[in-house]
């Protein structure tokens, strides 16, 4: 495992790791995540254009129950992936995760690229836990499912997709060595607490607002909204009309699998009383039977999987936001630090004014006013770097931005295109498997011989 | 109820009402004996309102040609029966003619001619039926609005389009279920009410209708207008309907528990369900215009091709949001109106058993009248003996006691000769005692004391009773053999015409179950198109950059592209 602490920290070099170009703004280590784009700007490709080094298609497979029977219980899954990406040292990498492993890639991806929209993980704290359930093959399905779309979306940025943590999450037998080393030392340098922090703390607010905002920030913003508020609206009438065809409960109950399993009932009753027709009714009954099995079916494997999936699609947007939100405070930073800045200037300049009019009149030359003087052009220096820092971090999380936004509608695209084609599939299934059963029982009435 | 015919104006929905009638009329002209074909019933783009209708009632899998028929009363008995289809077709008219407010009257169309008669005439036609035939199944009319649909739309109500709708076509089938009834097709007050020559009220004020009698159970099962019939049916009791019978018939207890069971089911479980059913599509429908119109929206907000995606999948919401209308609107004729008017009918036939269930009480009652006039007559005929016996008994003794008062001059011997020679008095005369004169002799007054306790005139009494018991017992005996005959008559005519409603209704269920399955199947058909299209246009959105190429996919042995794969697990799970 030697040189594992360079391959930390510079995992993704494709600029060069150490002699930060400038100091870390606060919160903003010099990881990839908004370093890149300054340096990539090949010809061809807009400064904003992400560019993908190549494929990863990760999965998330066999869920299995380790340490069964003891209280430490935990469920593993097979991850693996197929690449061409030059930092996987194989092309089919695999290896057995938790779910708190996932939860360990997420927070420290996060954490070391805050420019980009790191995939959100599904809720830990669920119902099955409490109940106790959280080993049935439902939960484990449903989680995995949740699992092997978070590596997808991570699999898909073109920075996360060439991080060593997630290179390790694939490739490394020593796993827990591999979480220790990184806790231990983070790609990025410490934060430094310096004077912005404590400027920033005390002039930002939660009501402080971007002053000069950006055209295209804002038209980002107000697509994200618009998209959100598509899919809340989506998610919430979906929801009613899933509820009103299936409750999700295997009995028949208030919706239309019920409905359709009572009129099955009476049409059998109905057969009961009409002696002569009893064979035929039954098979009608069967049909209507059929029909309300077959809005149970889907539903569950249409309806709801969608349901998921948009409400996770939901999730990763908010976290796309959370973004959008970090780069207004970076924005934020440079606007009160340069205000703070000419205050401060002004300041120095009315004092050295005073001592220009003081001692033209002659006046003592206090030397505490000279020491102030001294102190106020220092404080000015600071500022001024730290102006200079939080400008760059501004401009550098700007372009970043930009270009994460790219990124997420490339991944908001594949994966409609994969929701929209699922529930289409979904739906076309359920309407041809009831559109021949209906079929089928029109020629076993139409026997029914009556002569009126 | 269909709450997008309520919404429509009245106006708007006689056009709607119009195509209707035209649809099912060239449905039933092209295709009368089999299900009309599948081209002609869909409209192309769905609209609402163009739901079809299979005729109810149904002609079944095989329709027997209509009995020869060569002496016709009118021109629309001749037409009835021509031999052909007939269709009658209803039309529904908001109109003012003759009243200060405006109300809907129905043009009724059959063949040439031409009516227009308001639902009370309709209603009125009902219930003249139901009374010139108490042996057969009257089909039934829509039921009234109950008065709380009345407190809840107040004016609104008599314009609502959708009941107007309902009642149209459930009036068209009332007219064509009795057009297709082998007797009451031959009714001439059928016939007028069709001509629309004369009006209603004054067919309701000429024979026939005119001479009904105000207790049909009083008059000839087979015809109770008739004016010749025996008075031995004024002899007749009147029963509850709830009086026990004796000797009851299998066969019809066997019915009535069967009509009981039919009208639970069909009451309970099978209209409540679809109710439901209905109620539950109907909110479907609307929840899919709105997701259909959201989606819109959204796919506004959105570019490229995933913006024609969402449109298109919009638009498979909103072909289901249409389907689905369509599909309650066939459900709620071709299923949801059918089963009510069974239900009625379960109704109409309990009360034609409880006809025939009181004609057997009216014999068995007349029966044990005449027994027990029968008795009666013999009693007093056993009394009358005795008393002749007696009387003889007494005669004797008088005349040999009374022999020294004949010397007294009393003229007596006629009395006694009349007595002697049976005459009986038709009137109570005056009191003979009186006649006889004072101070009569012992047995005269044992005599006296002997009358005093029987009668007045005992004699007298006991031969008025006996006349009219014999008189009684003749008329029972009419009445008896009137009853017996009524009984018989109204037994066949009802099982015969119970027979016919059998094979009706099995037709008209086979109707149902074939319309509702082609209505389900015909709704998955669109929706199915619908998602096709839209599926088509989702393939259309780009694939994310990360992918294998193609050339590596091959290599790698048929792994594809991310998307697929987890398209395979979503699907397999």
């Amino acid at each position: 495992m030697l040189g594992e602490d360079d391959d930390v920290f510079d995992s993704v070099t494709w600029e060069s790791p150490s002699a930060p170009t400038y100091d870390a703004g606060p919160s903003a280590p010099t990881g990839p995540g908004f370093r890149q784009s300054t340096a990539e700007s090949e010809p061809g490709h807009g400064p904003h254009d992400p560019k993908w080094e190549g494929y990863l298609i990760t999965s998330v497979k066999d869920p299995v129950k380790e340490l069964a029977d003891t209280k430490d219980a935990y469920v593993s899954y097979l991850v693996s992936a197929k690449t061409n990406l030059p930092i996987f040292s194989t092309p089919n990498p695999s290896a057995r995760r938790r779910f708190q492993d996932f939860v360990f890639l997420r927070n420290h991806l996060s954490k070391d690229f805050p420019a980009c929209v790191v995939p959100p993980l599904p809720d830990k704290h669920r119902l099955e836990y409490v109940t106790g359930d959280r080993f049935s093959p439902e939960f484990m399905e449903r989680r995995r499912a949740d699992l092997h779309r978070f590596l997808q979306r991570l699999s898909r940025h073109p920075t996360l997709q060439r991080s060593t943590l997630l290179r390790a999450f694939f490739e490394s037998t020593e796993w827990h060595v591999t979480m220790h080393q990184h806790v231990a030392h983070p790609p990025g340098p410490e934060h430094t607490t310096g004077v912005i922090d404590s400027i920033s703390d005390t002039l930002l607010n939660a009501f402080s607002r971007v002053r000069k905002p950006d055209e295209r920030f804002l038209a980002m913003r107000e697509g994200v909204d618009k998209f959100e508020e598509g899919i809340v609206l989506t998610e919430r009438l979906w929801s009613r009309i899933r509820n009103r065809t299936n409750d999700g409960t295997l009995e028949p109950g208030e919706d239309l699998t019920g409905d359709y399993h009572d009129m099955a009932v009476a049409v059998q009753g109905l057969g009961f009383l009409e002696s002569g027709i009893t064979d035929p009714l039954n098979h009608f009954s069967n049909t209507l039977l059929e029909f309300s099995a077959l809005l149970r079916h889907t539903t569950q494997t249409t309806t709801d999987p969608f349901l998921i999936h948009l409400h996770s699609l939901l999730q990763y947007s908010h976290a796309n936001r959370a973004v959008l939100k970090l780069r207004d405070q970076k924005q934020m930073d440079f606007e009160e630090l340069s205000d703070y800045l000419s205050g401060v200037t002004s300041e120095r300049d009315r004092s050295y004014l005073k001592d220009r009019v003081d001692a033209l009149r002659g006046a003592d030359d206090d030397r505490s006013r000279v020491e102030k003087m001294r102190k106020l052009d220092a404080k000015i220096k600071e500022l001024q770097d730290a102006v200079q820092t939080a400008h760059e971090t501004s401009d550098a999380f700007s372009d970043e931005t930009l270009r994460e936004q790219t990124v997420f509608q490339y991944a908001k695209e594949a994966e409609m295109k994969e929701m929209l084609g699922n529930l289409a599939d979904g739906q076309m299934e359920f309407y041809k498997a009831a559109m021949d059963e209906w079929d089928r029982i029109i020629p076993i009435i139409q026997r029914i011989r009556v002569d009126v | 109820m269909d709450p997008y015919e309520t919404e429509n104006p009245f106006e708007e929905d006689t056009d709607r009402v119009q195509s209707e009638a035209s649809s099912a009329y060239r449905v039933n002209l092209s295709a009368p004996s089999s299900p009309p074909s599948q081209s002609s019933r869909i409209p192309s783009s769905p609209s609402l309102g163009s739901a079809s209708r299979p005729a109810f009632p149904s002609s079944g899998s095989h329709r027997q040609p209509q009995a020869y028929k060569s002496d016709f009363c009118c021109t629309r008995d001749q037409w009835l029966h021509s031999g052909e289809e007939v269709e009658i077709i209803t039309d529904a008219l908001k109109t003012s003619v003759n009243s200060s407010s405006t109300y809907i009257t129905y043009v009724i169309k059959s063949g040439t001619a031409e009516a227009q008669h308001r639902y009370s005439e309709f209603e009125s036609l009902r219930t003249s039926l139901a009374r010139l035939y108490p042996t057969l199944i009257i089909p039934p009319i829509p039921s009234k609005q109950t008065i709380g649909d009345y407190a809840v739309k107040q004016a609104k109500a008599k314009e609502d389009a959708a009941m107007i709708a309902r009642r149209k076509r459930m009036l068209q089938t009332f007219l064509n279920r009795i057009a297709r009834h082998p007797i009451l097709s031959n009714e001439h007050v059928f016939h007028r009410f069709l001509d629309g020559e004369v009006s209603w009220t004054e067919v309701l004020h000429s024979p026939p209708l005119s001479l009904l009698p105000t207790n049909i159970l009083k008059a000839p099962s087979h015809n109770p207008t008739d004016q010749n019939a025996s008075p031995g049916y004024t002899a007749l009791p009147n029963p509850s309907a709830t009086h026990a019978l004796r000797r009851p018939d299998q066969r019809f207890l066997d019915s009535e528990v069967f009509t009981n069971k039919f009208a639970a089911h069909l009451s309970g479980p099978m209209e409540k369900v679809t109710r439901r059913t209905m109620k539950r599509w109907s909110d479907s429908s609307h929840d899919h215009a709105e997701l259909g119109a959201a989606l819109n929206g959204f796919s506004l907000n959105e570019s490229g091709q995933l913006s024609s995606a969402i449109e298109k999948t919009g638009q498979a919401v909103d072909a289901t949001y249409m389907s689905t209308t369509l599909l309650l609107q066939e459900l709620e004729q071709n299923w949801a109106e059918p089963l009510h008017e069974y239900t009625q009918f379960a109704t109409i036939i309990k009360k034609l058993l409880v006809y025939r269930h009181q004609k057997h009480v009216q014999y068995e009652m007349t029966q044990e009248n005449l027994e027990a006039k029968r008795e009666q007559l013999e009693e007093l005929e056993k009394s009358e003996h005795a008393a002749r016996r007696l009387e003889e008994a007494l005669g004797r003794g008088r005349t040999s006691a009374d022999s020294p008062r004949t010397e007294d001059g009393t003229p007596s011997s006629g009395d006694n000769s009349r007595a002697d020679t049976g005459y009986l008095p038709p009137h109570p005369g005056p009191n003979p005692v009186r006649r006889r004169a004072p101070g009569m002799g012992f047995l005269s007054a044992l005599s006296y004391t002997l009358h005093g306790m029987m009668d007045v005139d005992p004699a007298t009494a006991r031969r008025n009773a006996i006349s009219k018991a014999r008189e009684q017992i003749s008329l029972l005996e009419d009445a008896l053999h009137l009853s017996a005959q009524d009984l018989k008559y109204s037994s066949s005519t009802i099982q015969a015409d119970l027979d016919r409603f059998q094979r009706q209704k099995v037709a008209d269920i086979r109707e149902m179950a074939i319309s509702m399955a082609k209505s389900h199947r015909d709704w998955c058909k669109k929706n199915l198109e619908a998602w096709e299209e839209a599926k088509r246009e989702v393939e259309k959105i780009p694939d994310h950059p990360n992918r294998m190429l193609e050339e590596i996919v091959e290599d790698s042995g048929g792994v594809a592209n991310g998307s697929r794969e987890s398209t395979s697990t979503i699907d397999g799970h």
